[in-house]
């Protein structure tokens, strides 16, 4: 036994109070070009945040990240280039201006260290128009309670929470941990739940949450929530990483068993609910009239959601002048100016500035991951081929048979799925290769997934296409879609009507 | 919350630092924290198992003139960094 003859007391006071509430996530592996060891992942609950809040991102963003910041797909917003020395000054300010950051506990070898992640909202809650219910106050709340709490920073894995009430998915419900959606039985208001959500590859492998059939009244929703991640905290499997995400557990007990525990923890026993979930298909796109008359909200699409301290900064005025200074980023990396009153002088200043909201649906609804910081990719990266897409079709097909075909564009940069390209109709998912001695990324197309009032995971149709080729693929399988397609049918409709081998013909000749 | 981590001193000139749990940049910092303390000729045997913090603070540690540091496996999660501070 060692004989400890004396202790050294550090001095800790400054770096106490960050612990629990910021860390650095790890950007760099040896595949990573950018130069990036760190990344902060700055926590935008529901993504509301006001003008202020915004630039003061942009100054962290121009002095710490070169000038470059990532809306995240769960409504966070990213730096790079994080310097660990930095660390305490960038996480004072952030405490300044109310700002924490996702734990990011992924880089230990154990099952441990797993928190609530940023919890994802509607991002016009309180403002659209016909919305069912307000999920914000069940947001703040929650990200109160679990932001910093002791209880919830050694969870076997991370947990992602969902919250909507406007009738559409715009939170992608089906691939969280749970899912709060409002819905209305009988003449009351409330959410029903899904559960188990997850379609990254630890096991039992992707799998979109399941509805649990239950009503829970908006009073419950909280003691819901808490009861939900205890038992993922306290059940799911510290044994492997691969093992420790809940929808794991829910596979193993299925839902009988797990809604008894949940109801157990409660104290009471829900009401059932099986009336419909999502009303509607689509998103809150381009400029809409809000709840408030006279209001409207303005979504700035964002493809990839690539910012520079300029953009921030530029919107935020812009938010101060012909609104109130709110804003929000949208769960496919969007920013949406709230509470305008003149939106048409809004829409011309945003042009002058160099936003462009003009285009096709699938400019707001498409999303690329930040393959490039992250190392498993090589160039050309997911935004990149995002953007690439979205430009390449919108010169083949005009606006009106774009939105006709309703459709996504999902790019993951690796397999780990982090864009969810098995949820969109056209999903990619990167691929390294060597090729001679030279790394190439190469992509998988996955077609016919998609979610909303009705959901589906894409079928892979092939895989290394190489990233130069596929413009022209999908090209070809959306002119065979307009000129085969049936009345009214959508492009998932037409992919999911189509066999593999069929769709693969499809992907490599124009049509006849 | 509170660290109260602190730096055991095993033997003359030999002490342990244990960051066990820490994410990034926590290990990092606090290693350094622990260096400003001690005196040159000692030695510093940091216990960590978050994977991302053995790779920057052997960067760190470099780039601070204290030569490579040693690595070594406790067990499958946990590794030891051994720092020598230089005469």
């Amino acid at each position: 036994m060692k004989r400890v003859i004396h202790m050294v007391k550090l001095t800790t006071g400054d770096i106490d109070q960050f612990l629990g509430r910021y860390s650095l996530g790890r950007d760099s592996s040896p595949l990573n070009s950018t130069g990036s060891q760190h990344f902060l992942r700055i926590k935008v609950p529901g993504g509301f945040l006001d003008s202020k809040q915004l630039r003061q991102i942009a100054n962290l963003t121009k002095r710490y990240s070169r000038d470059h910041a990532e809306i995240t797909n769960r409504q966070s917003i990213q730096l790079h280039w994080i310097d660990a020395q930095d660390a305490l000054e960038i996480f004072s300010i952030m405490d300044k201006i109310g700002f924490t950051t996702d734990m990011c506990g992924q880089g230990f070898k154990g099952a441990r260290y797993g928190d609530a992640r940023n919890i994802l909202c509607c991002p016009v809650s309180g403002f659209e128009k016909d919305e069912l219910l307000n999920g914000a106050p069940l947001l703040r709340k929650l990200s109160d309670f679990f932001i910093g709490n002791p209880d919830f920073l050694d969870m076997p894995k991370k947990f992602k929470f969902s919250i909507s009430g406007c009738g559409y998915d715009c939170t992608r419900a089906v691939i969280n941990d749970l899912a709060f959606v409002a819905v209305k039985k009988n003449d009351s208001i409330g959410y029903t739940l899904l559960a188990g959500g997850g379609i990254g590859a630890t096991l039992p492998g992707p799998r979109l949450a399941q509805p649990l059939k239950v009503f829970v009244e908006t009073e419950d929703a909280f003691d819901v929530a808490v009861a939900a991640i205890e038992i993922h905290r306290d059940n799911s499997s510290r044994e492997s990483k691969t093992k420790a995400r809940f929808k794991w557990l829910l596979h193993n007990w299925g839902i009988e068993k797990y809604l008894n525990k949940l109801e157990e923890k409660l104290g009471k026993r829900l009401e059932e609910y099986d009336g419909p979930i999502f009303l509607k298909n689509g998103g809150h796109y381009g400029v809409q009239p809000q709840s408030q008359e006279g209001y409207y909200y303005v979504s700035v699409p964002f493809m990839g959601g690539i910012l520079s301290s300029a953009d921030m900064i530029s919107l935020a005025d812009l938010a101060d002048e012909y609104g109130n200074g709110e804003l929000s980023f949208t769960p496919q990396q969007n920013i949406i100016v709230l509470n305008v009153e003149r939106k048409n002088q809004l829409l011309k200043r945003l042009t002058e500035n160099g936003f462009s909201i003009e285009g096709p649906q699938l400019k707001w609804n498409s999303m690329g991951c930040a393959s490039n910081f992250c190392g498993k990719s090589a160039a050309p990266h997911a935004k990149d081929v995002t953007n690439d897409l979205v430009e390449h079709l919108q010169t083949s097909f005009n606006k009106e048979l774009l939105d006709e075909a309703a459709f996504r564009i999902h790019v993951s940069g690796c397999p780990n799925n982090c864009c969810a390209n098995l949820i969109a109709e056209i999903g990619l998912r990167g691929r390294l290769t060597r090729d001679h001695g030279e790394l190439k990324q190469n992509y998988a197309i996955l077609l016919g997934g998609g979610f909303g009032v009705e959901t589906s995971l894409g079928k892979q149709i092939e895989e290394n296409v190489p990233a130069n080729e596929l413009g022209s693929k999908i090209n070809s399988i959306l002119t065979n879609y307009f000129k085969k397609r049936k009345t009214s049918e959508n492009l998932r409709e037409f992919c999911n009507r189509h066999s593999t081998e069929e769709l693969k013909t499809f992907m490599n000749s124009v049509g006849e | 919350m509170s660290l109260r981590i602190e730096v055991q001193k095993n033997s003359e000139g030999r002490y342990s630092l244990d960051v066990r749990g820490q994410v990034c940049p926590y290990p990092e910092l606090l290693t350094l924290r622990a260096l400003q303390n001690l005196s040159s000729g000692d030695i510093l045997e940091v216990t960590l198992d978050n994977p991302p913090s053995i790779r920057d603070i052997s960067i760190v540690i470099e780039k601070r003139g204290f030569g490579k540091p040693v690595i070594t496996n406790i067990d499958n999660e946990t590794s030891k960094i051994t720092i020598n501070i230089p005469k």
